[in-house]
């Protein structure tokens, strides 16, 4: 083990109270599953926390939590690119479906999302999307309805890459977007179900 | 003589001066008993020191000249108790249980590890629409009387700030009223008091007391948000 790595393991027994050991995530604490996620994503989205881009919105209580704990870590830039590098290389978890939609119509939905996220919800670092496959549905439900209200993302100066989300969840029904998370949790299940080449 | 508080932090609320006196006596009165107390105790020891061809001897501390050595001291301490009772009484209602009129309230929710406070807007009535809500930021205006109304989302917090001597429990389920009236202008530390799990050390915000023109030119930046709850 390199001291990066140490390091990072070391930064991230403070996230384990919430996000878990193996970063699986507790709904009951709004803390979604983060294990395996990108070093960029995450790196990006410390980074978004520590300096109030995201987690001073007065409604965005998962948000709130976060920010003083990403704002112990930027003390030090180098934890955050530690902390990045050891939750991306844990494994992702496999997570129980929670939330009840209609992949059928949620299918016709994603196909917007398509273009930035990927076919198969796998992200794309180029256009700042983060995957979706095996993300904590509920709290892909939860962000589109923060994006949707201008939780996160309403502020194009602070969060220019969130806010290129807001008009894509602005179209969105919560029943919609139900449907849509749904399908991204189909579409997950039928890689798992394929086998490795 | 009794500001010596203000030395170690500035006071910045009408109340801060009250609970740094007390504060000051308690010093006082217990650094003189126990100055006096160590004195007694050191003369004892040197007076009574072992000497040649003279035995020590068992005292029951039954006889009256015996007796004074405890009941004085132990009857004066009382009076000093009685003292520090009195005026601790006396800030505790005039910072606890006094209410006087507010000229602005303000809601401070308190949750696991952020501060949020909603301000009545231009109206100066809080939950209408124009009420402004912020996170870790407070503005207030200095000079003018402020009623709280702290709230907390999930466990225990405690809404404190020490430049002006305030601390008070936030409770689950509560809705606590209490007051101040910032003397000064500036920025300070809010923290909260009370441990409330992993993050608690790192629940911070900051109190921005302003001049009038100050805190309306804030105000007129800020979006005008529904009330949540």
């Amino acid at each position: 083990m390199s001291q990066d790595e140490g390091r990072g393991e070391r930064a991230y027994k403070l996230c384990t109270y919430c996000h878990g050991e193996q970063g699986e995530g507790r709904q009951d604490l709004a803390s979604p599953s983060i294990a395996g996620l990108p070093e960029w994503y995450l790196k990006a989205q410390l980074t978004k926390f520590s300096e109030g881009a995201r987690g001073l919105h007065p409604q965005d209580l998962g948000g709130m939590k976060m920010r003083p704990m990403a704002r112990t870590l930027f003390a030090n830039q180098n934890d955050i690119d530690a902390v990045s590098k050891y939750v991306a290389g844990l494994p992702r978890p496999q997570l129980q479906p929670t939330v009840k939609g209609r992949p059928i119509k949620g299918q016709a939905t994603f196909q917007v999302c398509v273009s930035c996220h990927g076919e198969n919800a796998q992200g794309n670092q180029a256009l700042n999307a983060p995957p979706l496959a095996g993300a904590s549905d509920w709290y892909l439900v939860t962000q589109l309805k923060n994006f949707k209200a201008g939780i996160r993302g309403g502020d194009p100066v602070k969060d220019p890459t969130g806010a290129s989300m807001r008009p894509m969840a602005t179209a969105l029904s919560p029943k919609a977007m139900a449907d849509v998370v749904s399908y991204i949790n189909l579409l997950h299940q039928k890689q798992q179900q394929q086998p490795k080449q | 003589m009794l500001d010596f508080m203000s030395l170690l932090r500035e006071s910045a609320s009408t109340f801060a001066r009250d609970i740094d006196h007390l504060i000051a006596w308690v010093a006082i009165l217990g650094g003189f008993w126990w100055l006096i107390a160590e004195g007694v105790l050191v003369w004892l020891i040197v007076k009574f020191r072992h000497k040649e061809g003279v035995r020590a001897q068992y005292i029951t501390g039954e006889k009256k000249e015996e007796m004074k050595w405890i009941h004085w001291p132990h009857n004066l301490i009382l009076l000093c108790d009685v003292a520090i009772i009195i005026m601790a009484i006396n800030v505790w209602y005039n910072v606890k249980q006094k209410l006087p009129p507010a000229d602005d309230t303000i809601r401070v929710i308190g949750q696991q590890w952020s501060w949020r406070f909603v301000h009545s807007g231009k109206d100066g009535i809080l939950g209408t629409p124009d009420d402004v809500e912020t996170v870790e930021d407070l503005h207030v205006q200095v000079g003018k009387t402020y009623h709280f109304k702290l709230e907390t989302t999930d466990v225990l917090h405690n809404f404190s700030v020490p430049v002006f001597r305030l601390k008070q429990d936030s409770i689950p389920g509560r809705v606590i009223t209490g007051w101040f009236k910032p003397t000064m202008t500036g920025t300070f530390d809010i923290q909260c008091a009370e441990m409330c799990g992993i993050g608690h050390g790192i629940m911070m915000g900051r109190i921005h007391v302003q001049t009038p023109e100050e805190y309306d030119q804030w105000l007129s930046t800020q979006q005008k948000v529904a009330q949540s709850h």
